[in-house]
């Protein structure tokens, strides 16, 4: 007969705002609509309980009373609860704390710009450094190659003289015949033998 | 110019034919613009093996060492004509390195620390 309300007639038992734990809806059970009364309930009258007029009229007004005072000790919990939100926010106190909170502030904005500003001068400083160092470095660099480059003309300014001392002794067409009957009269040998001491002979026998 | 050696085996004859022969070659060198700088006789020897060359076996050969400078164009036609003279047994021309440094080894390293 009674059922646990759940899911779909949420809206019925709002309605109702029943004050039990758990929702309670009077819902046909087994029987239908069109279904014949029970035989054992046939002439049954619903009767709802009787009502004492004096007991009722005593219950009304100590209901009155206390609901009216339950509600007052409510609202009175409420409005203090207000009434601290309320201070927490606006009252003197919080005053002074956003007041200090803001000095703070200050202060360490303050601080952290003093800090900037001594950090932007260490920088600037070191910036400078580093470009002189690196100017130097490139002035060095430039002269060392300036050095580099005088040192190989003059290799191979060396190299052409000793080319130049070289080309009296080439073969040409006059020399030919002294140089070959030179050549012939002169076997050059270049094998030679050498040991695990390093003692090298140069005389071996020519074939 | 590339600076280039002529290693030339000669077939072994006799003095006037060896000269002459030589005389052909570093005529040709010259003909082909090169510049002959130093000839070098290494003697009369005997062959590792029996080379064969336009019709003729060869056991004793002289070498010699021709090092001149020359363009490296001339070179294939220099050894084709070199390889058809009846008395050149086996021409080879290779390409001169550049001097190995006279320090020997020791000397050469102690010098790259102290540079380095």
């Amino acid at each position: 007969m009674f059922q646990v309300i759940s899911g779909r007639s949420i809206q019925v038992a709002r309605l109702l705002a029943p004050r039990s734990a758990v929702l309670v809806e009077a819902v046909r059970g087994r029987k239908s609509r069109t279904d014949p009364v029970a035989k054992s309930k046939e002439g049954r009258i619903k009767v709802p309980p009787p009502v004492d007029p004096v007991e009722m009229v005593v219950l009304k007004e100590r209901y009155t009373e206390y609901q009216l005072m339950m509600r007052a000790l409510r609202l009175e919990f409420k409005e203090e609860v207000l009434r601290k939100k309320y201070e927490e926010e606006t009252g003197s106190l919080a005053e002074e704390r956003a007041r200090q909170e803001a000095e703070e502030h200050r202060a360490l904005m303050a601080f952290n710009n003093q800090e900037n500003l001594r950090m932007l001068k260490l920088r600037i400083l070191r910036i400078q450094k580093e470009k002189e160092e690196a100017e130097r470095k490139q002035v060095e660099a430039a002269i060392q190659r300036e050095q580099e480059q005088q040192e190989s003309i003059k290799e191979k300014e060396r190299d052409i003289l000793k080319l130049q001392e070289e080309a009296k002794n080439f073969i040409t067409l006059e020399n030919l015949d002294q140089r070959i009957e030179e050549a012939l009269d002169n076997p050059k040998n270049y094998n030679f033998a050498i040991d695990k001491e390093g003692r090298v002979v140069k005389q071996t026998m020519l074939q | 110019m590339p600076r280039y050696e002529l290693a030339l085996i000669l077939k072994a004859m006799q003095r006037p034919g060896t000269s002459a022969a030589l005389r052909r070659t570093v005529e040709t060198l010259m003909e082909r613009g090169a510049v002959v700088r130093d000839l070098e006789n290494l003697g009369e020897r005997l062959l590792p093996y029996t080379i064969t060359k336009h019709n003729q076996r060869h056991n004793k050969g002289a070498y010699f060492l021709v090092d001149f400078y020359a363009a490296p164009n001339i070179l294939t036609g220099l050894l084709d004509h070199l390889h058809r003279d009846v008395d050149v047994v086996r021409p080879t021309v290779l390409k001169k390195d550049a001097q190995v440094s006279t320090l020997k080894c020791h000397e050469h390293a102690q010098q790259n620390k102290m540079s380095s």
